[in-house]
């Protein structure tokens, strides 16, 4: 922070009077989604256009640094300005927006070479480049030091060779930010390097994969071959582990954002399909009305007792922000099922599509994909135990020997500790 | 359980540890003779002098709060009571001092309300009865006297701390709907039985109402505005539980965790074992949500706030379930030794769920939520 910062109440006074003169207001607010459907290069070109007028008007990015496009604020400021356009139209480049200014932007913020940043960081805020991770592989999801995918030098270029996949919206991205193995005579932690790739760089395929929902957001990846050079490398060759934590640490704060405001109207989703079941005098139904609303108003302020705590403190500790991740990946597969206990069977068949009617149907496929998705429910467990309350670890087989020789004691496990 | 108490709050709060390690540390939690009345009314009065007793009343009534907001100041020293298994009718003196102060007539303001506040009686709030679904006005009957007073005959069951030389707020039916009267326990006609407990740190009775005559200038509010009254003191009430409560589970979760790191099983110490590993980081998430709820409750209650009635019940039925499974889990953690009476996990399990059951229990606060929301 320096001395000339502007006041967060200015500000807010000042993005007022600019999201009222410059953005349309919203017709009506979807209660608890601020993420909508983006699944088309039509949806992404218009979230650009606007996302354009944000630039220019000082608006994006409002933490990132100024050199590199942004305004150079706090998250605080950053926050204001939400509460601000809350009821406008805002740019809305779906998941993959997400992804693109909150975990990689600020992956590559932090890491990246100034060289690189000022490529690339503008590029993000302006709307230009959309980014994606070719991050988890179908052998290494929760275990993610442990992927496959190799990148080989060859004089001043490195040739990336693998299969990465649960990439969400790659196929809508400009850009990917991949993680290889570029050592593999070292413990696992220590091989891996960080590349920037175009997705329409030769030797790329990517595959949208139908998902239980029927959408098709995630991506699988086929990397052949893939040529990048020295200058794609974000952070250092070999120490991408760093890299990937500044990485996590967002990913799980990216649900704290998920309700910008506290939830005070008792479940409006729950309570409507009470009433459409003629069960809102049903005491069982009530009562699940009810639980799903308190653990809604609970997760808001756990969300921002942990916001304020790393706000507020001069070491903060990230590992809380597991918390939040927690509890989304506990609440949100509970909530769903309270919504399939309140619809009764009209939760389970409903008229041929009618999006409504078969709202907690859909609730309930997608319950498990915040507990799983981004670091699983038993992840986050480990990391609260471990980080946060200060339990030993689990004994480790892997963590001191060369990844070859990992993946081949682990082929012939005979259950021999040590 | 607030980092960001102020200077004034953070000083109240130290001297209040400072009185209960001193004025009733373990020892004398765990031995009820130890507690008789002599070392109540002494407790009351050492509280008073801090203040604990005078945070919901108005300055003009002789309170008055340190940070403007006396739920939330009140509900910061219950978390630390409640970490502590303190005895004692905090709950019950504190809510019926606000109820006095709101709605109270000049006698009570007068003369019970100062004696409160000075700690020189402390009150509580009889309101559960046996049968009656948790209605606050089941068990007693009151019909009235044709001079404004009231009579009341019949029972509440586990009223919290009723203390020699106490006062009683009843909450009653009448054929118009609710009605609330402040008694002296010792008032004739008035019984108190004492009951076993589940919770071993504090006292129950059951109040027994054989036509008792109240006088008018001991009535509460009036037919169109008990029932909110009552919603109010529950809300209060709620809080503050809901924060003795958080107390008492950081406490046990503190001392459960350094028991996982200290002993060892399989050539290892138990918390690196994944099975206890993750019920410990499920226990501390709820730890972190009834804290924030609390919290949350406390300040939007105590500001006047049209949201703070459902705050307070969505915070004591989120306690009130985490609570009971928190005393569940690190109950399984301890194994064999928390089966035994030295251990101090039994004293936890004991106040927690009492504090989970009592002014509403957390189904109770759920189908509350549901009505206060208008549905």
């Amino acid at each position: 922070m320096n001395d000339t910062m502007i006041d967060v109440e200015d500000f807010r006074r000042e993005a007022r009077a600019w999201i009222a003169a410059n953005l349309e207001p919203r017709e009506r607010v979807r209660a608890g989604r601020v993420v909508g459907e983006v699944t088309t290069h039509e949806q992404i070109d218009e979230a650009r256009a606007l996302q354009r007028k944000l630039f220019d008007g000082g608006y994006a990015g409002i933490s990132y640094p100024a050199e590199y496009g942004g305004r150079g604020l706090t998250p605080a400021h950053e926050q204001a300005f939400r509460e601000e356009a809350a009821g406008y139209v805002t740019p809305d480049f779906g998941v993959v927006g997400v992804v693109t200014m909150g975990a990689i932007g600020r992956s590559i913020a932090e890491h990246a070479s100034p060289e690189f940043c000022r490529r690339h960081i503008p590029a993000i805020l302006r709307g230009d480049e959309m980014w994606c991770q070719f991050y988890s592989e179908p052998e290494a999801g929760s275990d993610l030091a442990g992927i496959r995918t190799r990148a080989t030098r060859d004089g001043d270029r490195w040739v990336i060779s693998g299969s990465k996949i649960w990439s969400s919206g790659a196929y809508l991205a400009d850009w990917a930010m991949c993680l290889a193995r570029t050592d593999w005579d070292v413990p696992k932690h220590r091989g891996l390097t960080w590349f920037a790739i175009p997705c329409d760089a030769k030797g790329v395929t990517i595959r949208q994969i139908r998902q239980i929902n029927g959408g098709a957001e995630f991506c699988e990846e086929f990397l052949d071959e893939v040529e990048v050079t020295e200058d794609d490398i974000i952070g250092e060759v070999n120490r991408g582990w760093a890299v990937t934590q500044t990485m996590l640490v967002y990913e799980r704060g990216a649900g704290e954002t998920a309700t910008p405001t506290e939830p005070r109207a008792l479940a409006p989703d729950l309570v409507a399909l009470a009433r459409r079941v003629g069960r809102i005098e049903d005491p069982a139904a009530r009562q699940a009305i009810a639980r799903a609303h308190i653990n809604d108003y609970a997760q808001f302020h756990l969300g921002r007792r942990i916001a304020d705590r790393l706000e507020h403190s001069h070491n903060p500790d990230h590992a809380v922000a597991a918390y939040s991740k927690l509890a989304a990946g506990v609440y949100t597969p509970l909530r769903a099922r309270l919504g399939m206990e309140i619809g009764g069977p009209a939760a389970l068949a409903w008229a041929i599509g009618d999006e409504a009617e078969g709202r907690p149907a859909l609730d309930y496929l997608n319950g498990r994909r915040i507990s799983i998705a981004a670091g699983t429910n038993e992840v986050q467990r480990n990391g609260i135990g471990e980080r946060v309350l200060g339990l030993p670890r689990e004994p480790s087989f892997d963590t001191n020997k060369a990844f070859n020789e990992v993946l081949r004691n682990a082929r012939n496990w005979d259950g021999k500790v040590g | 359980m607030d980092s960001d108490a102020t200077e004034d709050q953070r000083a109240l709060l130290d001297v209040s540890v400072r009185f209960m390690e001193e004025t009733c540390p373990p020892a004398v939690v765990r031995d009820a003779e130890r507690r008789d009345a002599a070392f109540a009314a002494g407790y009351r009065s050492q509280a008073a002098e801090l203040g604990w007793f005078s945070m919901l009343v108005p300055e003009a009534l002789g309170g008055g709060s340190l940070s403007g907001n006396g739920v939330l100041d009140a509900a910061l020293i219950a978390y630390l009571r409640g970490g502590r298994l303190q005895p004692g009718a905090f709950v019950g003196t504190n809510v019926v001092a606000d109820a006095i102060a709101r709605a109270g007539g000049a006698r009570l303001q007068a003369e019970v309300l100062p004696a409160l506040v000075a700690g020189e009686a402390s009150a509580a709030w009889a309101l559960a009865a046996t049968a009656g679904a948790g209605s606050p006005a089941a068990g007693v009957d009151a019909r009235t006297d044709g001079t404004g007073g009231l009579v009341l005959s019949g029972a509440k069951t586990a009223v919290l701390d009723v203390e020699p030389g106490g006062w009683l707020l009843v909450t009653a039916s009448s054929p118009d709907g609710p009605v609330q009267a402040v008694v002296a326990a010792d008032a004739p006609g008035v019984g108190i039985v004492a009951l076993d407990s589940l919770d071993l740190s504090r006292r129950f009775s059951e109040v027994r109402l054989d036509g008792v005559v109240v006088a008018a200038d001991a009535v509460l509010g009036d037919a169109g505005s008990t029932a909110a009254l009552v919603d109010h003191q529950l809300a209060v009430a709620a809080t503050l539980l809901a924060a003795e409560c958080v107390g008492a589970m950081d406490a046990e979760f503190a001392m459960t965790l350094q028991y996982a790191k200290d002993r060892i099983a399989f050539g290892r110490p138990i918390g690196s074992f994944q099975a206890i590993k993750h019920v410990l980081a499920d226990t501390s998430l709820a730890v972190e949500m009834s804290k924030a709820i609390t919290l949350a409750a406390a300040r939007t209650l105590g500001s006047q706030d049209d949201h703070g009635p459902a705050a307070a019940s969505m915070a004591k039925a989120l306690v009130g379930d985490s609570a009971i499974d928190l005393a569940q889990n690190c109950f399984q953690v301890f194994g064999g030794i928390g089966y035994t009476w030295e251990h101090d996990q039994h004293l936890y399990l004991r106040r927690v769920t009492s504090d989970a059951g009592l002014f509403g229990d957390a189904a109770w606060h759920r189908e509350h939520l549901c009505q206060l929301s208008g549905i």
